[in-house]
């Protein structure tokens, strides 16, 4: 190493020496610096802080250089290896060496938050392969005390779906382990196996597995419809809002009895699917029933009541007109606004703007409303020009 | 010794805990990162983005002079893979076409709904809503800044989760997806979301390649840019979210949960800029009310936003963060050390304090110092050589560990571009950290004269 190249032109104390004794020297300490004995005390501070300063940054570089070396070449390659061992990881095909050595990984007992996840990248492998420890390994997984590990087996539960994989999710679902949602996902994923499977959810102790129960059942319009009925009725009013969510998609008249019973219910939120199951199951014949929560107290009751009448088309409008007058400002505000989404205002504005009604109607949406209605019916001529 | 001494060895001192401070901040990121790679690597997209029960999500776009990129974030938006979810694009009085594009590009047309004013904002002139996306909504109101039209959006929002954007931010399309995931998990919990996000002068020609072909904008500045955010994610946020300190979700991806923002009273319009100050915001009255929450940053890249593509545009960016991390780390100063904000007390407005707020004065210092010294004699230029090399290359390490797990992490960007980043990464604290100096320099100085101006920088310049 020709060292001599290194040596420095400046002034410094010790440019005149090899970079390597030089270094030597300040990495010896400050004592080469208090030989000078013909210096003065401000003079030795002086070189004292500059090689210390100096010490210092030399230390900093010596550490740093090698990281940033060391660390591209990390990028590169880590990028290198990944783009060579893609496909091969794509690939089911697991040789028996590997393979063992992740059925070992899966059934050791990880301490660490990164050795829990390797464990789940592991089966993962051998779920893809239908390797056959995989469903002693999965339950394994399930059992681990970090939900989100749990809820990975989970997730796999959901790509095998067999009966046992069924079986197993219904009893994390029972149990608590992993996320309740990402089970049910799975479950809803798999329908319609689960099918009979999930009523006896509905007798469950605990209500946010009746609550899962009732709402999963909403994909099987001939299962438990007595069973949901009777939860409209629960101490739970979760569940109470899931049974008559579900009950949304049924019809007869026992359901329009048990869901319009909802909408009197004390909490906010009951009433919420109930006013959209009620528009479901009960059509037209209900509009009073839900233009009567425009004027509750709770503002996403409301806006619930809102939607339902949308969706009842302009079978809602005799209803809605009868809340123009409403002594409550969101009731009359409500009225007019879903009376402008069915499409009844732009109706009466292109084809009788004179009308007493509409004047109503602008009076109960405001001078905004009133603008709104005129420019939309200002582009009409436009928009049916283009139409044609 | 004299005093010139004594500020270099207090900068000397300064420069090495900070050092330190960031290594064992890039190492915990590691292991967050790592932790969340194989998190998401786990994750079964498809069945997220086909369930009911995945959380549905408003998405916020205060939109301010926008009318060139306007039309096609809105879209990109609007295609967002996801079960369940709402636009809501306001329009802050722009004094240029933005409207009039969104109404051109939409078919929009006027509608009158009622909304409850939760949210303080400035008069709304009129609704628009569009037959083709149903799940569209645009706002017209007086121009009152992005606070205000934020909080304009967050009353017509309704859904649990809003997600606040920037409205010259092109998105990945599982970018709701992926932020939503832990949301999903424990939405208990989990109150905020944020993640990773690149800049580029054309983000929409950056995320039209797939993952594996996409370009880094190589222009100096924006590579730069480019390695400033993954510094910012993969050397900082990705810590802070580990030891639930998360206290910057960024403007142009945060995720929040909507009765959490109903709580604290929305956006704030008395800051300079609304992000950094709703976060702290909301740490202090979860942690003084000794509640269970966490905000989380993911480490997943969900999008490419427009960044300034000239050096007066880049200073006059940052002179405004600067100027509103001054203002929000001022504000909240019962925080600092406070046993009682736990980590968000004791290590996060600490750092805050110590490498934002603070970092521009010592910067200034050092070199004054370092540089009388060298000029009265006191020290060796060699010395300043190697001091600069050391400090270049402890960057450049640190950069270089960002691009690594950012890599491990997304696959994004093309093998050449990544060299070319590694390349860039030594000359960073020479040729870019000056710039972003002068910047915080005239920041501290706006925030000492109280100025609350907004700066926004000129769209960069695109074919017509």
């Amino acid at each position: 190493m020709p060292v001599r190249a290194w040596r420095f032109k400046s002034s410094h104390p010790h440019s005149r020496l090899g970079f390597s004794r030089f270094l030597r020297e300040y990495w010896g300490g400050l004592e080469s610096l208090d030989r000078g004995t013909t210096c003065t005390s401000h003079e030795t501070t002086t070189e004292s802080v500059d090689a210390l300063v100096f010490r210092v940054a030399v230390a900093v570089l010596a550490i740093s250089l090698p990281a940033w070396i060391l660390l591209s070449l990390l990028v590169v390659l880590g990028r290198w290896r990944y783009e060579r061992t893609r496909h091969e990881r794509a690939s089911t095909a697991l040789g028996s060496r590997v393979a063992e050595r992740l059925v070992r990984r899966v059934s050791g007992n990880p301490r660490t938050e990164w050795g829990r996840w390797r464990r789940v990248a592991a089966l993962s492998r051998l779920e893809r392969a239908r390797h056959p420890a995989v469903p002693r390994l999965v339950r394994r997984v399930l059992a681990d005390a970090d939900p989100r590990v749990a809820t990975a087996a989970i997730r796999m539960l959901g790509d095998i779906g067999n009966e046992w994989a069924i079986d197993l999710l219904i009893t994390a679902m029972r149990s608590g382990k992993g996320q309740r949602s990402r089970v049910a996902a799975e479950l809803e994923r798999l329908a319609p196996a689960p099918g009979p499977k999930l009523v006896p959810l509905l007798y469950d102790w605990s209500p946010a597995v009746r609550f899962w129960g009732a709402t999963l059942l909403e994909r099987y319009s001939d299962l438990a419809e007595s069973d949901l009925i009777m939860l409209t009725w629960d101490s739970d009013p979760n569940v109470r809002a899931a049974a008559v969510e579900t009950l949304g998609s049924r019809r007869g008249a026992a359901v329009e009895t048990a869901t319009l019973a909802r909408l009197d219910d004390s909490e906010w939120f009951v009433r919420v699917h109930a006013a959209r199951a009620v528009g479901h199951v009960c059509g037209a014949a209900a509009a009073s029933s839900i233009t009567r929560l425009l004027s509750d107290t709770r503002w996403w009751v409301r806006t619930a009541a809102k939607d339902a009448l949308r969706g009842l088309g302009t079978e809602a409008v005799p209803s809605l007109l009868a809340v123009l007058v409403h002594e409550d400002q969101f009731a009359r505000n409500g009225a007019a606004e879903v009376l402008q989404d069915v499409g009844f205002v732009d109706f009466l504005a292109l084809d009788d703007p004179a009308s007493s009604l509409l004047e109503r109607i602008y009076a109960a949406g405001g001078e905004r409303y009133r603008e709104a209605v005129e420019a939309r019916v200002d582009r009409a001529p436009e928009m049916g020009v283009r139409a044609a | 010794m004299t005093a010139l001494h004594v500020v270099v060895l207090i900068c000397l001192v300064y420069l090495l805990f900070t050092t330190a401070v960031y290594v064992m901040l890039t190492v915990i990121g590691a292991v967050e990162s790592l932790v969340r790679r194989q998190e998401s690597s786990s994750e079964d997209y498809e069945t997220l983005a086909a369930s009911r029960f995945t959380i549905p999500v408003s998405v916020l776009v205060p939109a301010y002079n926008e009318e060139r990129v306007i039309a096609a974030t809105t879209r990109s938006m609007l295609e967002l893979d996801y079960p369940e979810h709402e636009v809501i694009v306001v329009n802050d009085g722009s004094s240029d076409g933005t409207l009039a594009a969104l109404v051109e590009a939409f078919d929009l047309e006027p509608y009158q709904a009622f909304v409850r004013r939760v949210f303080p904002h400035n008069e709304a002139r009129a609704l628009y809503r569009c037959a083709e996306y149903p799940n569209l909504v645009v706002v017209d109101k007086v121009n009152g800044g992005k606070a205000d039209a934020l909080n304009a959006a967050l009353n017509v929002a309704r859904y649990r989760y809003v997600c606040c954007v920037d409205a010259d931010t092109w998105f990945d399309r599982e970018a709701l997806l992926k932020g939503m995931r832990l949301a999903v998990q424990d939405p208990a919990r989990v109150i905020g979301v944020t993640s990773h996000l690149t800049t580029a002068r054309k983000p929409e020609q950056a995320m039209a390649m797939p993952h594996g072909r996409r370009r880094v904008d190589l222009h100096p500045l924006m590579a730069y840019q480019h390695l400033d955010f993954l510094r910012a994610f993969f050397n900082n946020r990705t810590a802070w979210s580990r030891g639930n300190y998360m206290l910057c979700s960024p403007g142009a991806f945060a995720i929040w949960r909507r009765d959490v923002l109903e709580e604290v009273g929305g956006y704030s319009r008395q800051f300079t800029c609304e992000d950094i100050e709703l976060t702290f915001r909301v740490h202090e009255k979860y942690l003084r009310e000794g509640r269970d929450y966490a905000i989380v940053c993911l480490t997943d890249n969900v999008a490419t936003t427009e960044g300034p593509d000239t050096v007066v545009k880049l200073v006059s960016q940052r002179e405004r963060w600067q100027r509103v991390i001054d203002e929000t780390v001022w504000h909240y100063r019962r925080m600092w050390f406070n046993r009682k904000y736990k980590s968000v007390g004791l290590v996060g407005t600490p750092f805050y304090l110590l490498t934002e707020v603070l970092a521009p004065a010592f910067e200034l210092l050092g070199l004054v110092a370092l540089g009388g010294a060298i000029a009265l004699g006191l020290f060796q230029p060699v010395t300043f050589a190697v001091m600069v090399a050391a400090i270049a290359f402890v960057n450049a390490a640190l950069t270089a560990s960002a691009i690594y797990f950012e890599d491990m992490q997304s696959r994004s960007y093309r093998k050449r571009d990544l060299a070319v980043l590694l390349l860039y990464t030594p000359l960073d604290f020479v040729v870019y950290r000056p710039i972003i100096l002068w910047s915080r320099l005239k920041g501290s100085w706006g925030f000492l004269r109280g100025d609350k101006s907004w700066h926004k920088f000129e769209r960069n310049v695109r074919a017509a």
